[in-house]
């Protein structure tokens, strides 16, 4: 009968006899792990990582489609460009100011539709519906139509505010009022979206909570405040950073309503980018500018993941 | 049979077969008609083309209504080298900057002696379409801006076609406060941020004799600059032309004049068809001359037009030349004047006598053409086209006054124009 030792010995001298790839065959949990990500990995490199080091190294060059030249190295010159370009810095304002405007804005609309969404109703569709809506319909139909219900003479809004003894405003006209529109269209589409998050971490607070709390004698306001928004902190964050992220690059809305007018006014950095790619052909500048956006988005989404991170 | 045999006589069936179809294959061509310029008159163009080339196809494909967004969408497909589109239209302000970023085939092999081929032409679009010899495109039709206005009304009211734009604004208000008509605008124009809001802005400064560019090199006159702006916006002040006139697109403009609700407009030919079609509630009320001058001026208009070019990237280049042959020939120039009012490009189909009937101031409109100023040539014309029209519709909107405009038109202009 072999002893322990002796079946350790001959073990050993088996594994080293046996070829490398074989460890492929029966691989441990790491290798497998690694295996299976490969392919997904490639993908990404692939669509992501292999545009994005095409983008920065873009941005190094002078390279506009229509000098008829090809591209030369030109370092930080882009940058040095963008620095001094009054539009690049009114667009990159433009862009902040959207963001600190919409996503709170869409974070109270939205919660307050998810509280309502919430209630018991007799048929849930008809609210889950009008919920949905919004958030599925296109950015540009969402922005066509709204471009259309703030039209100084034939939209819905004038309209109305003639009819209620206004004076129609000519909301086009006026660099505040036109973001004031642009702000409220892009409120109208988002808050749906959070509304939709929010409403999914409502439903996991277990009703027995709000029930202990009312025989403890707390009033729904106390509720809400010490039960359903510290169980809700979760899903806002995750619709915080979604919607943060996306104000961030907001195109469509005001492409679509003002093309960023009157002047510059509503113009945004997606749209400056785009200007420069797709009207002016230059793609360096272009590409520069997206890197910049680029930047800005990751900045953002590390404050978000340490802050998610923090909480534990 | 044998199988063999029969194997054998299948296969041979079937090359016969593939090569007699390859020999009628159709060709599909894919032409991108700009949505403004009466695409379902050019289908008809097309039709008598396929009749004549039966195993050719043509589709039509638009999009975007104003130039500025046409070509938006066309640099998107030309970068992406995007096989779908075999002809395209282009505003004359472009084949220069096409070629240079070679999206476009040259026609000289095509069209033998490219030089007298290109003389037939008037010399504008010989010269906008010709970039170091190449011709680069072929011309689809002229065009100029003119000035529409109502017959009935003026010669109610007794009075001539206004020669100068202080004529036009006196001639409007008179008129205003005669009819006391709360929809009826005095002048219409483009005040939008489109490519037409940078005819809007040069032709007072053309009138008075500046340049924006001359040699390559930028000669802004910045008081002219702040005259233009001014005589635009002092219209919408004294209540000639309708205080969201910022919105106002080029095609707005030929729909509120064909509803009746526009005394004078300043737009393009094509509207005229526009203006005396069925659906029309000013038809046989309406008539044309060139634009006004500024005070102590002389009149200016805007050069246009439109060239069909062939993209590099198409898979059917030769029949793609042959069909922009024919659509750029002297008998296509006269079915779409007469059918779509769209200006010829040739100096003699002006004066043909079925044009002249269906088209009466078509005549006329040939030394508005012939002098017609053409918009700055430069690569970077794209960029000079944002800075005006963002400007225009920047003081037309009250965003900033005219002295402000032309400063910050003039420092983004030097920045781009060296």
């Amino acid at each position: 009968m072999a002893t322990a030792s002796e079946t350790t010995l001959v073990t050993a001298h088996n594994e080293s006899a046996t070829k490398w790839w074989t460890r492929f065959l029966d691989p441990s949990e790491r290798t497998l792990a690694l295996l299976l990500l490969l392919p997904t990995a490639l993908l990404l490199s692939l669509i992501i990582v292999y545009p994005v080091c095409r983008l920065v190294w873009t941005s190094f060059q002078n390279l506009s489609l229509t000098s008829g030249a090809p591209a030369t190295f030109a370092g930080l010159e882009n940058y040095a460009l963008m620095l001094e370009d009054p539009v690049f810095w009114e667009t990159t304002w433009n862009t902040v100011l959207i963001t600190l405007i919409t996503v709170p804005g869409a974070l109270l609309v939205g919660m307050a539709l998810a509280l309502m969404a919430n209630l018991p109703f007799k048929r849930k569709w008809p609210v889950r519906l009008s919920l949905l809506i919004p958030w599925a319909l296109p950015l540009a139909f969402a922005g066509l139509i709204f471009a259309w219900f703030f039209h100084s003479e034939y939209g819905v809004v004038n309209d109305v505010l003639r009819r209620l003894g206004f004076e129609g405003v000519i909301w086009f006209n006026s660099a505040k009022w036109a973001f004031a529109a642009i702000c409220l269209t892009i409120i109208w589409k988002t808050s749906s979206f959070m509304a939709l998050i929010i409403l999914a971490g409502l439903q996991t607070i277990p009703r027995s909570l709000y029930e202990a709390a009312e025989v403890d004698g707390a009033g729904r306001l106390r509720q809400f405040f010490e039960i359903t928004l510290p169980l809700l902190k979760p899903s806002i964050v995750v619709a915080l950073i979604f919607r943060t992220i996306t104000a961030l690059q907001t195109f469509d809305i005001p492409f679509t309503m003002t093309r960023g007018g009157p002047g510059t006014s509503t113009a945004t950095l997606a749209m400056y980018i785009h200007q420069n790619t797709v009207d002016f052909l230059d793609l360096g500048y272009g590409s520069a500018l997206a890197v910049v956006m680029f930047a800005l988005s990751m900045g953002v989404t590390a404050v978000y993941l340490r802050m998610i991170r923090a909480k534990g | 049979m044998t199988l063999n045999n029969t194997i054998k006589l299948l296969l041979a069936g079937a090359a016969i077969t593939l090569s007699a179809s390859a020999a009628m294959a159709q060709t599909n061509l894919r032409v991108f008609v700009s949505s403004q310029h009466r695409p379902d008159v050019w289908r008809k163009a097309f039709d008598m083309y396929e009749a004549k080339n039966p195993n050719v196809k043509v589709t039509i494909e638009t999009g975007g209504n104003t130039s500025e967004a046409q070509a938006q969408y066309l640099n998107t497909v030309m970068t992406a080298k995007d096989s779908s589109l075999d002809v395209m239209i282009l505003d004359v302000i472009r084949p220069a900057q096409y070629a240079a970023a070679g999206w476009t085939v040259p026609f000289n092999d095509v069209l033998g002696d490219a030089g007298a081929a290109m003389k037939r032409y008037l010399p504008a679009y010989a010269e906008a379409n010709t970039v170091d010899g190449k011709v680069v495109a072929l011309p689809a039709f002229a065009d100029a801006m003119f000035l529409y206005y109502r017959k009935d009304l003026l010669e109610k009211h007794g009075i001539q076609p206004p020669q100068t734009w202080d004529e036009l604004a006196a001639a409007a208000k008179k008129v205003a406060a005669a009819e006391k008509d709360a929809n009826l605008q005095g002048l219409s124009f483009q005040g939008k941020a489109i490519e037409g809001a940078v005819c809007t802005f040069l032709l007072p400064y053309w009138s008075m004799g500046k340049q924006l560019v001359s040699d390559g090199k930028l000669s802004f006159d910045k008081d002219a600059a702040v005259k233009s702006l001014k005589l635009w916006k002092d219209f919408v002040d004294q209540g000639v032309a309708k205080k969201n006139i910022a919105e106002v697109a080029t095609d707005d403009t030929r729909k509120e004049f064909q509803a009746g609700n526009v005394l004078f407009a300043v737009n393009w030919s094509y509207a005229w068809g526009q203006f005396q079609g069925a659906e029309s509630a000013v038809k046989d009320k309406v008539g044309v001359v060139k634009l006004p001058a500024v005070q102590g001026g002389q009149p200016a208009s805007c050069l246009g037009g439109w060239e069909w070019g062939v993209s590099a990237y198409s898979n059917n280049k030769t029949e793609a030349q042959k069909l922009v042959q024919y659509l750029s020939s002297p008998e296509t120039s006269e079915f779409m004047a007469i059918n779509a009012s769209l200006l010829p490009q040739f100096p003699d189909v002006y004066t043909d006598a079925d044009v002249t009937k269906a088209v009466p101031w078509f005549a006329n409109a040939r030394p508005v053409v012939e002098t017609a100023k053409a918009r700055p040539v430069t690569p970077r014309y794209n960029e000079v086209s944002d800075i005006i029209r963002t400007t225009v519709n920047a003081v037309l909107a009250g965003q900033s006054t005219p002295e402000e405009g032309a400063t910050q038109m003039e420092g983004r202009l030097r920045r781009v124009l060296r």
